[in-house]
């Protein structure tokens, strides 16, 4: 069997699966990392003002979602896992799986990094806080969308 | 419509009655004080700034003792947590009672036996702290067993004791080859230092100083009548005996503990009073008449007059007429409908609407409502929110802002509800009901219909532009702002559906040839209010350069689908694992309930927070970007916000 033979048997299954990773691993490094700006930023104001814990937990959350979105588009992805997939069709689905995770990825970055300045606004003023949550969700619009897309692609087949 | 009509009110007082005066004025609470000390026209009149009352003072040291207290004392409180803490709430008193509290209350004993506790309790922590490093320099010294004191003051022999650098020791060794008379031993030692006594007869004791030099040596000075194993226990005892009487002391403070409350209703008490000091600030006065500005709620006009006519009399000049329209000062004060108030905080988040403004909270209320309702989407987690609402409104004493909070996800979860059914989503699946539409699998209907919803929302936000272009008669702009692009963008979608749909060719030419009026229309009048030819024009492509931004708004809403489609796959998943642990048998069953019960409230606090900010932004940027600019002034009502209790 040479290599384009094997590729042609078996890597429908195989770019299938490598779809589910990369929405799965993409856009949880970006939320993980999301997340994790936030709680460093967060965990300088609780030594002063332990008491704003709530509030800083919602902003930590923003950046999460992406990762769930990812995990969502992966387990879709699995519903449509099959040993008898052609290799177009995986193809098909590994590509339909890279909006969500390379937006997913960069935008729970950028989020974070928003979230985390909205810190900075809970700390000092915090009846104003609610605004900095909306300037995180501006950023989150991107990754709604290429889910959006990601999940018609999935669905737009039928295999 | 919904902003509360304001009057204007110039009043004029004797300055001795303004204590009584104001004293009444807090009472009737909606007051908003405009500062007269810009205003060049009565300065030049030789009018002054009133001086701020010296008592100020004390009542700032009354403010920060209390405060003190407060802060001493809620370290020991134990307060009552979690269901009971919120059906108690917060005491509910309005102003008089509030006076009539505090006036019975004399914290000064309290206060000055809590600072005479704690500057009790100060001195003995700093003692602890004290002998706690004593008793870490004795530590070093505990092989040495000889009285530390008497190892001073020998005839022949000098004592040394102190520290030297781990790494000098084989110096020092060597070193040391070169004296007789000299003994050194190592009691002991740390990570790098060594612990040294020494000693050595007065003939040799510049030589050894010496090497004792080189070596980086530094003395350590410790005293002690006893050996320093003694010391140290006589430290421990004494630490004890510290420990005992700091206990005791906090036992007693942790006893005023209970007058906490009362000291909570001084403090709101001084803080209302520092307020109606401060605010002279923004008076003028003569040498004897004080003359004050500010405005009142149209409706409340009597009240305050007989406000005003209770504290003076008969000795005063009252001048109250309606706003201005278009004056940009008259703060602004919102009064709606019980349900759409509860949205009022949505519309202050973003900004007050100026007076001559509209009030847009009753407009985005409903929109807010069905677009909560679609991105959240599950009936089951409705249902949790009806009762988890319902029963904190019925049974828990809260304030006037967190009750409406609450009432607000009480009206929006009703929404959440009717959404779940139509999407038959019950905890995601958990429990099978068929609804009117499956999102799973019908998601390009939900995707049209997320749109459709979004044009509905953007054309009204233009319609409101227009009605408030009409309301002011100018009727061209309504037709120029808005006429146009209604024509631009509704020609244009049904357009583009007519080469999608076989709607027939007459359809389709009248509405390209709608379009492009539209679209003329606004190139010719986009740029009206620039000047020049060049400049109109390039000003009107620019409008029409907008309509990529309705493309953008559009595509916007379909995160009213996104959403929901995201939250029911969650709360799917979920179910999943639960199912695959429901397999595993009994142990996998208690997993499961857990795993259920977690992941579900997990998910449901995280399709609340996602709908909550999402719908806000839909009505942001894609609603209010319509017609709503906002940058009111708040109406200030005279009392100071009460932390403590629920001041009515």
């Amino acid at each position: 069997m040479t290599f384009s033979e094997f590729l042609v048997s078996h890597g429908g299954i195989f770019f299938a699966g490598l779809g589910i990773a990369v929405a799965v691993f993409l856009s949880g490094i970006g939320s993980a990392k999301g997340v994790g700006l936030v709680g460093e930023a967060a965990s300088g104001l609780m030594i002063e003002e332990p008491e704003k814990f709530g509030k800083s937990l919602v902003l930590q959350l923003l950046p999460g979602t992406q990762g769930l979105y990812g995990f969502v588009i992966g387990l879709m992805l699995l519903g449509k896992l099959d040993a008898s997939l052609g290799l177009a069709e995986g193809m098909y689905l590994f590509a339909a799986s890279l909006p969500v995770g390379f937006v997913g990825w960069m935008s729970a970055i950028a989020q974070g990094k928003t979230a985390a300045a909205g810190i900075a606004i809970l700390a000092k003023n915090e009846e104003q806080s609610t605004k900095g949550i909306i300037y995180a969700v501006m950023v989150e619009t991107y990754a709604l969308l290429s889910f959006v897309i990601s999940l018609i692609l999935i669905n737009a087949v039928s295999f | 419509m919904a902003i509360v009509k304001m009057s204007n009110f110039s009043l004029f007082a004797f300055d001795s009655e303004r204590d009584k005066l104001l004293h009444e004025l807090q009472k009737f609470g909606y007051v908003h004080f405009t500062s007269l000390d810009k205003n060049e026209d009565l300065i030049e009149e030789g009018l002054e700034p009133v001086a701020i009352p010296e008592s100020i003072g004390e009542v700032d040291e009354e403010i920060s003792k209390v405060k003190y207290a407060i802060d001493l004392l809620t370290k020991y409180y134990t307060k009552e947590t979690g269901i009971k803490a919120m059906i108690r709430g917060m005491d509910n008193l309005n102003f008089e009672e509030l006076e009539d509290k505090a006036s019975k209350i004399d914290y000064l004993p309290v206060y000055h036996e809590l600072r005479e506790l704690s500057s009790k309790l100060d001195d003995i922590n700093s003692q602890m702290k004290d002998l706690g490093s004593q008793k870490d320099e004795l530590h070093h010294w505990k092989g040495l067993d000889y009285p530390i004191d008497e190892l001073k003051g020998f005839q022949r022999t000098k004592i040394f004791m102190g520290t030297s650098p781990k790494k000098m020791k084989e110096k020092f060794d060597k070193d040391l080859l070169n004296l007789n008379l000299t003994h050194v031993e190592t009691i002991s030692e740390d990570k790098d230092s060594i612990y040294l006594f020494a000693m050595t007869s007065m003939e040799e004791a510049e030589k050894f100083n010496e090497i004792l030099r080189n070596c980086g040596f530094s003395n350590v000075l410790i005293s002690g009548k006893m050996t320093a194993r003694e010391e140290i226990e006589s430290i421990d005892q004494r630490l004890r005996e510290l420990e005992d009487s700091s206990l005791e002391l906090k036992a007693s403070v942790e006893k005023l503990a209970d007058k906490l409350p009362s000291f909570q209703v001084v403090f709101e008490y001084l803080m209302n009073k520092k307020l109606r000091l401060m605010v002279a600030e923004d008076f003028l006065t003569t040498e004897k008449v004080n003359i004050i500005n500010g405005y009142i709620p149209t409706d409340l006009k009597e009240e305050f007059e007989g406000a005003v006519k209770g504290s003076l009399e008969d000795t005063y000049y009252l001048n109250i007429e309606e706003a201005a329209e278009d004056d940009p000062a008259v703060p602004v004060l919102l009064k709606n409908s019980r349900f759409a108030e509860t949205f009022e905080s949505l519309t202050t988040m973003y900004a007050l609407p100026r007076y001559n403004e509209i009030d847009p909270t009753p407009l985005l209320a409903p929109f807010y409502l069905a677009f909560f309702g679609m991105m959240v989407g599950d009936a089951g987690y409705g249902i949790l929110m009806l009762i988890a609402t319902f029963f904190v409104l019925r049974l828990a004493n809260l304030g006037d802002s967190q009750e409406k909070f609450i009432r607000f996800f009480y009206y929006l979860s009703y929404s959440v509800i009717v959404w779940g059914v139509v999407f038959g989503s019950y905890f995601g699946g958990a429990i099978p009901i068929r609804g009117l539409m499956d999102p799973a699998t019908q998601y390009q209907e939900l995707l049209i219909m997320s749109i459709v919803f979004g044009l509905i929302h953007l054309f009204f936000g233009l319609a409101i532009n227009a009605y408030l272009s009409i309301r002011e008669k100018r009727y061209l702009d309504a037709l120029f702002d808005v006429g146009f692009w209604y024509m631009a963008v509704a020609g244009g979608i049904v357009f583009l559906l007519t080469t999608m749909m076989p709607l027939g060719p007459a359809i389709n030419t009248v509405s390209k040839y709608v379009m492009i009026a539209g679209m003329v229309g606004i190139v010719l009048t986009g740029g009206r209010e620039s000047k020049g030819v060049a400049t109109k024009t390039i000003g009107g492509l620019f409008s029409l350069y907008g309509i990529s931004s309705y493309v953008g708004d559009f595509v916007s809403y379909s995160r009213l689908m996104a959403l929901g489609l995201a939250g029911g796959f969650i709360s799917a998943s979920i179910n999943m694992m639960v199912g695959m642990l429901f397999n595993i048998g009994f142990i996998g069953i208690i997993l499961g309930v857990v795993v259920f019960l977690g992941g579900q409230l997990f998910n449901l606090f995280l399709s609340l927070l996602g709908a909550y900010v999402h719908t806000s932004r839909l009505t942001y940027v894609e609603f209010f970007s319509k017609f709503y600019e906002g940058g009111g002034e708040f109406f200030r009502v005279f009392r100071n916000k009460a932390k403590y209790i629920n001041l009515k």
